[in-house]
């Protein structure tokens, strides 16, 4: 049972860190990119092609795929949605960032292969470890350590301020003279740089797999909305609490509960509080 | 087609040159509407891209490679093999698409595939209503019905096939009798599993412990200990999903449990070795393989699987580091379809459907087959062989011990 515990706990901080990527990206655009799981999907294959394919040792690897991280994150602001934002007040981004996502999917299945492919070991330690095994703990401290740092980030430096003015009003921060277009493509590659830290801190866990990435970007929207959108505290619970529920659920009563039971828990959240567990009710005055 | 001409020196009286020409002209149009040079038109359905390419990719090096032999060697009757490609990336709704495109735009004589159960099963009632005769190469059985697809015929295994191996091997071979089933949540795994437990109700056995997995779950720990708590003495995992296979070994492995694992060939796969934590945990492995691809007492492959090899092996740049059988069905497929077109004389469909229900032991590589008006799998049972997963060698593998 300690077992299934540890290993909800994993699986859930890798949908939490998924939803705080969410969240970053929302901050400044009240955008939900489709591309968000796909970053953490390249952090792990791009980990495991820098330390297997060329040889680079693991700190080496951590910062390149953290750059591939931030690289697309950027790169998704710009193709995705810079023109679609200053075009359109629709929810076009959800197809332009869908389209960008299946792309580049398939451009990693077509270079990568379609069959996941091992992620190496980053500490030396014996496989029989059991719930102690790196595996576990790596993608837990991961996720505290993004916490924390956006915790940082935005209680204690300019940026961080900048962005919560952007994410408060992005209207009235332009007015005062934010630059709100650099900010969000600065938030878009910063999410990107921590999905990147996610992937490949889950890549043992997950191994390195092409299609991982429409999976999280589901999941980790879910922890978003139970948590409650704009908050880290409710990305970090709904992460976790998700997780858990998706291996106590096959533990409990096999696997083909597992997606009922993560759609059901949304479902459940938004019927008693829509605006999820931490989320903060929005009251238009009329 | 007759092209000869009449030497200008030879000397013929007014009634035999009007007899000899109306020969010549009967003769010519004879000639004519009997050697039909149309190509033969093959439509493959490949998942060439997307999740299980794999087998895809090896498939079409033997199909391609038996087209171009075969057109080399001056075509079928006369007739060049013309092959239409499409890639379905393994998705059934792309399959649907380009099944309708071929028969309806492309007007083929016969469709290979799709590679996968999953889109076979969306697109054999749509060709089974086109008429058109549908090779199959997935294993679910219901992809198969001489009353509903009549011109269905399946060269693959079947899972029946497959499981049932397994199912002998662990019980009468091993002696194990308390089994574990570990199954995914697809659709193809959700089937197998089902039909593991009633091969094993006939046989006799209750699993101790059954279950299944989201082919992406990170972790089987837990489901491997509780088979372990619940007594199993043999693992049996009926998935597709290199992920989940390795992640059974690899949990198997990190708890130290000696239990043989017996399941889909799909554990015997080269991308099953890079996943696993230590090389040793692909010991006491054993999956459903064939006698085509099973090194012999003597370290011999058979000799039509010997002779492919050497024909393609400059292909692969001499190694072949991919499972082998994948591309000797391949291969077969287009060869079932010469041996179908020959038979019957034309591409008509009504008799290409006879030639293939009255083919009896059709020599392949792949395996040998038989259909009949009441059989459309036409892949023997003696043609499976458990396979000892860690010997892969020049795509083959070893017989598992008996």
């Amino acid at each position: 049972m300690l077992t299934v515990l540890v290993s909800g706990l994993a699986i859930g901080a890798l949908y939490a860190a998924t939803g705080l990527a969410y969240n970053i990206m929302f901050s400044t655009s009240k955008v939900l990119s489709v591309t968000t799981g796909h970053i953490c999907m390249l952090g792990g294959v791009f980990g495991a092609y820098f330390m297997l394919d060329l040889g680079l040792p693991a700190p080496v690897a951590l910062v390149g795929a953290v750059l591939v991280g931030a690289a697309f994150g950027l790169l998704t602001e710009v193709i995705a949605i810079r023109r679609v934002l200053a075009r359109s007040d629709e929810h076009l981004w959800l197809l332009s960032t869908l389209a960008l996502a299946t792309m580049v999917q398939q451009a990693v299945g077509l270079w990568w292969g379609t069959e996941p492919r091992p992620f190496p070991r980053l500490a030396d330690q014996d496989f029989t470890a059991g719930v102690l095994d790196q595996k576990y703990w790596l993608p837990i401290a991961a996720v505290v350590a993004m916490a924390l740092g956006l915790e940082f980030f935005y209680r204690r430096t300019m940026y961080g301020k900048v962005f919560q003015a952007v994410s408060e009003d992005a209207f009235a921060a332009r007015a005062r003279g934010i630059a709100t277009d650099r900010t969000r493509a600065l938030s878009f590659a910063i999410a990107g740089a921590l999905g990147g830290l996610a992937g490949f801190a889950a890549g043992q866990l997950t191994f390195a797999f092409f299609a991982l990435g429409l999976t999280l970007t589901l999941y980790g929207f879910i922890a978003l909305a139970v948590g409650g959108l704009g908050s880290n505290v409710g990305a970090l619970v709904g992460g976790v609490a998700l997780g858990l529920f998706q291996t106590l659920a096959t533990y409990l009563f096999g696997g083909e509960y597992q997606q009922t039971i993560a759609v059901g828990l949304l479902m459940v959240v938004l019927l008693v509080k829509p605006e999820g567990l931490f989320g903060s009710k929005k009251v238009r005055p009329v | 087609m007759t092209t000869d001409r009449i030497p200008a020196r030879m000397h013929f009286g007014p009634a035999t040159m009007s007899a000899a020409g109306l020969a010549l002209a009967v003769g010519l149009f004879a000639g004519t509407a009997g050697a039909d040079t149309t190509p033969v038109k093959i439509g493959w359905l490949s998942s060439l891209t997307g999740p299980l390419s794999s087998a895809a990719v090896a498939e079409n090096q033997g199909v391609k490679f038996a087209v171009d032999e075969i057109n080399k060697a001056g075509g079928i009757d006369g007739r060049k093999i013309e092959l239409i490609t499409r890639d379905t990336a393994g998705d059934p709704t792309k399959a649907v698409n380009f099944a309708q495109q071929l028969v309806l735009s492309e007007k083929v004589d016969f469709v290979i595939g799709p590679v996968n159960s999953g889109e076979s099963l969306a697109t054999v009632p749509i060709l089974a209503r086109a008429g058109v005769p549908n090779i199959i190469i997935g294993t679910v059985d219901e992809l198969t019905d001489p009353q509903k697809y009549p011109r269905a015929f399946r060269a693959i295994a079947t899972n029946e096939q497959w499981i049932g191996s397994a199912n002998d091997y662990a019980i009468k071979t091993l002696k194990r009798s308390k089994v574990a089933i570990i199954g995914d949540t697809t659709g193809y795994g959700t089937s197998s599993a089902k039909k593991a437990e009633a091969l094993l109700a006939d046989a006799g056995i209750k699993p101790v412990y059954s279950v299944l997995i989201d082919a992406n779950k990170t972790d089987l720990t837990d489901e491997m200990t509780k088979a372990r708590a619940a007594g199993a003495d043999v693992v049996m995992p009926w998935s597709a999903a290199t992920g989940l296979l390795a992640r059974v070994l690899n949990a198997r492995g990190n708890m130290q449990w000696d239990v043989p694992v017996v399941g889909h060939p799909a554990i015997m796969g080269l991308p099953i070795k890079d996943l696993l934590n230590k090389p040793e945990y692909w010991e006491q492995t054993y999956a459903a393989g064939y006698s085509s691809t099973t090194y012999g007492a003597d370290g011999k492959l058979p000799a039509p699987t010997t002779a492919l090899m050497d024909k393609m092996r400059p292909e692969f740049g001499g190694t072949i580091n991919f499972t082998f059988w994948w591309v000797t069905l391949g291969y077969d497929t287009v060869k079932i379809i010469e041996h179908a077109v020959k038979t019957a004389g034309s591409t008509d469909k009504a008799a290409v459907q006879k030639a293939l229900e009255n083919t009896q032991n059709l020599k392949g590589t792949y395996a040998d087959y038989s259909w009949g008006p009441k059989q459309r799998n036409g892949f023997p049972d003696s043609g499976i062989v458990i396979n000892k997963a860690n010997t892969f060698k020049d795509g083959s593998f070893e017989a598992a011990p008996h």
